[in-house]
């Protein structure tokens, strides 16, 4: 249907109050980023920074030399992948194995799954847990028990119902075991899904910062939303107090602008690319949900 | 009596005695046993941090102690529930979490419904894309990045507001340790940061309304905002309920990401809610029998709010989780 104008004042003020809103989402994002780069005595006099002032990188070089950022980020790094590995193989086979509808016991696992969506531990059962199972400290603490989701796991377990079953009858047929069409026929068919959720693991494994703060103790363990917090928040309170040990409250200002965007950055490079995979998620997780 | 059909369910075949039911189960598992061992390791993943967990809220029954463990640890039957009810901190922090989450309901959840609203009525595609893109972005940051933005925006000494104020002629304000603006500041900050992605859905509804009701609209001679109420608000009510449901059965587990970021020792009092509580004081403060005691109120309570909720749904409209 074609609007005979294509301009009219309703229309005007729907795409002014869309400009405004995305306009303060995006402004904190960039203001944070050129006071990150600026050189940082001509940002103190109280002076309105519309365009970066000079152009310095020490900030930058601070934080990037710094043990307890490279530490964070290689952890970060490493529960991100290891996350991913560990979160998908058990998702996996698991919903594999519950999109069999001739599995005897099927409806009591799904049951017994479904209560976890609506009644759980809590924190500090969960967390002793977690002590009993000797994980407090240790990378896998970040790995381990957030593993399982059973929303992702009722989802794929949607993709491999929707595969048609002749595949694997042919299969069978042919003297393939459950292992064999699990790896050989499934996995390559539902690829694009698993991706999807793929991503969504990782970005969460990224982000988060919660099961790191309650569960890892030691400094050289920590991730980079714990650093970044630390960094921004004491950092912050320091420069207010001006009590500042190395850096002056300047420099203090782009390390932390720095600091939130060196944190962002992976995320902003890969989200124009995934940005249409998130959405599908979204979309299937709604429809099948 | 033939050989059983074990494609229907074990349990069901076998009338004639517990040994019978003990040969089929086993015949199962061997027969299916790839599928019982891909299953393996999800169960024990679940027995163990699902359901152990579930076991673990008897402490809350108990006075905890690291040395003795949970099997060990003295009784102390509703000790620490009668305690609770009686400490004034306690119903600081549910009400403080029960207030934050009436803000949320009333101007985050109806935010990204507006958006979608918004963005639909939009011709131009490359302009709607721009946007889309653009408020889609926040979502991906994590909650310390985006809640360090805000921090820095709203610094005393450097932060852009301040700045304003300045060129403005008035006194900066340190806005995060001021009790009064946490709660606007919290919800404020979910808004900008989560609009965009949770229109997403809305938008998804929108798109699935039949065309042709619009039509029959227009030519009823039905203007933009009779259309809306009409046409567009009726065919999204089944989403909206659906995430309000949702919505209100996770009120009690409010964002501790979010909150842990933003507040500090000056706004504790309206800005500690019980996620936060329960890690401050349950994990760092080891009052381990405690917090258990207000997590399982908090489950429980969550439990019941989302029942009442799908209730409600069902009895006004024809949409619910279950």
């Amino acid at each position: 249907m074609n609007r005979n104008r294509s301009f009219s004042a309703g229309n005007a003020a729907i795409g002014t109050i869309l400009v405004i809103f995305a306009f303060l989402t995006f402004m904190p994002f960039y203001y944070v980023i050129l006071t990150s780069i600026s050189e940082p005595h001509l940002i103190k006099e109280g002076e309105l920074l519309l365009w970066p002032k000079g152009f310095d990188l020490t900030a930058y070089r601070i934080i990037l030399n710094n043990d307890r950022f490279l530490d964070a980020f290689a952890n970060t790094v490493l529960r991100t992948v290891l996350g991913l590995t560990v979160n998908l193989s058990l998702q996996l086979s698991f919903a594999y194995a519950l999109s069999k509808p001739y599995l005897p016991g099927r409806k009591f696992f799904m049951i017994c799954i479904i209560i976890t969506m609506l009644f759980n531990g809590g924190i500090v059962p969960t967390y002793l847990i977690v002590k009993g199972t000797g994980l407090i400290d240790t990378i896998w603490a970040l790995v381990i028990p957030s593993a399982i989701s059973t929303w992702n796991v009722i989802l794929l377990r949607s993709f491999f119902e929707n595969i048609p079953v002749d595949l694997e009858e042919s299969a069978k047929i042919d003297g393939a075991n459950d292992l064999t069409i699990f790896i050989r026929i499934y996995l390559p068919l539902s690829l694009a899904s698993v991706a999807t959720i793929g991503l969504f693991v990782a970005v969460h494994h990224w982000n988060t910062y919660m099961d790191a703060v309650i569960y890892i103790n030691s400094a050289n363990l920590q991730v980079l939303q714990t650093f970044l917090r630390d960094m921004v928040v004491q950092l912050e309170m320091a420069s207010i107090l001006g009590d500042m040990g190395i850096l002056n409250e300047t420099t203090s200002l782009s390390v932390r602008t720095a600091s939130i965007f060196l944190v962002a950055l992976p995320i902003i490079v890969v989200y124009p690319f995934i940005q249409r995979y998130f959405i599908k998620g979204v979309m299937l997780g709604a429809v099948k949900g | 009596m033939g050989e059983p059909d074990v494609r229907a369910y074990a349990y069901n075949e076998s009338k004639t005695g517990w040994e019978e039911i003990g040969v089929v189960w086993i015949r199962n598992v061997v027969k299916y046993r790839y599928l019982y061992l891909l299953l393996l390791p999800g169960l024990v993943w679940y027995f163990i941090y699902k359901y152990l967990p579930m076991y673990g809220l008897i402490i809350a029954f108990k006075d905890y102690s690291f040395s003795k463990g949970i099997w060990h640890s003295p009784w102390a039957g509703f000790k620490h529930f009668e305690f609770l009810f009686s400490y004034p901190d306690f119903y600081r922090i549910v009400k403080n979490t029960l207030i934050i989450n009436v803000y949320e309901l009333v101007f985050s959840f109806p935010a990204p419904i507006i958006l979608a609203l918004l963005l639909n009525e939009l011709k131009n595609m490359v302009f709607k894309r721009s946007i889309q893109t653009i408020v889609y972005f926040p979502h991906f940051l994590s909650w310390v990045v985006f809640g360090g933005i805000v921090i820095q925006l709203l610094s005393p000494n450097d932060g852009l507001i301040n700045q304003l104020r300045e060129l403005l002629g008035l006194e900066p304000v340190h806005y995060m340790v001021k009790s009064e603006y946490f709660r606007p500041i919290v919800i404020a900050s979910l808004i900008l940061k989560e609009t965009g992605w949770g229109a997403i859905i809305y938008l998804a509804a929108l798109a699935a309304i039949d065309p042709e009701q619009y039509e029959a609209a227009t030519i009823d001679g039905a203007n933009r905002w009779q259309k809306l109420r009409y046409v567009t608000l009726p065919g999204i009510r089944n989403t909206i309920v659906l995430l309000l449901i949702l919505k209100i059965g996770n009120m009690l587990d409010y964002g501790f990401e979010q909150i842990y970021v933003l507040y500090n020792p000056s706004v504790y009092d309206v800005g500690d809610v019980l996620s936060t509580y329960i890690y401050r004081v349950g994990l760092q403060g080891a009052k381990f029998s405690l917090t258990a005691a207000i997590g399982l109120f908090q489950s429980a309570i969550g439990f019941l709010l989302i029942w009442s909720a799908n209730r409600i749904a069902k009895r006004y409209s024809d949409v619910s989780l279950w």
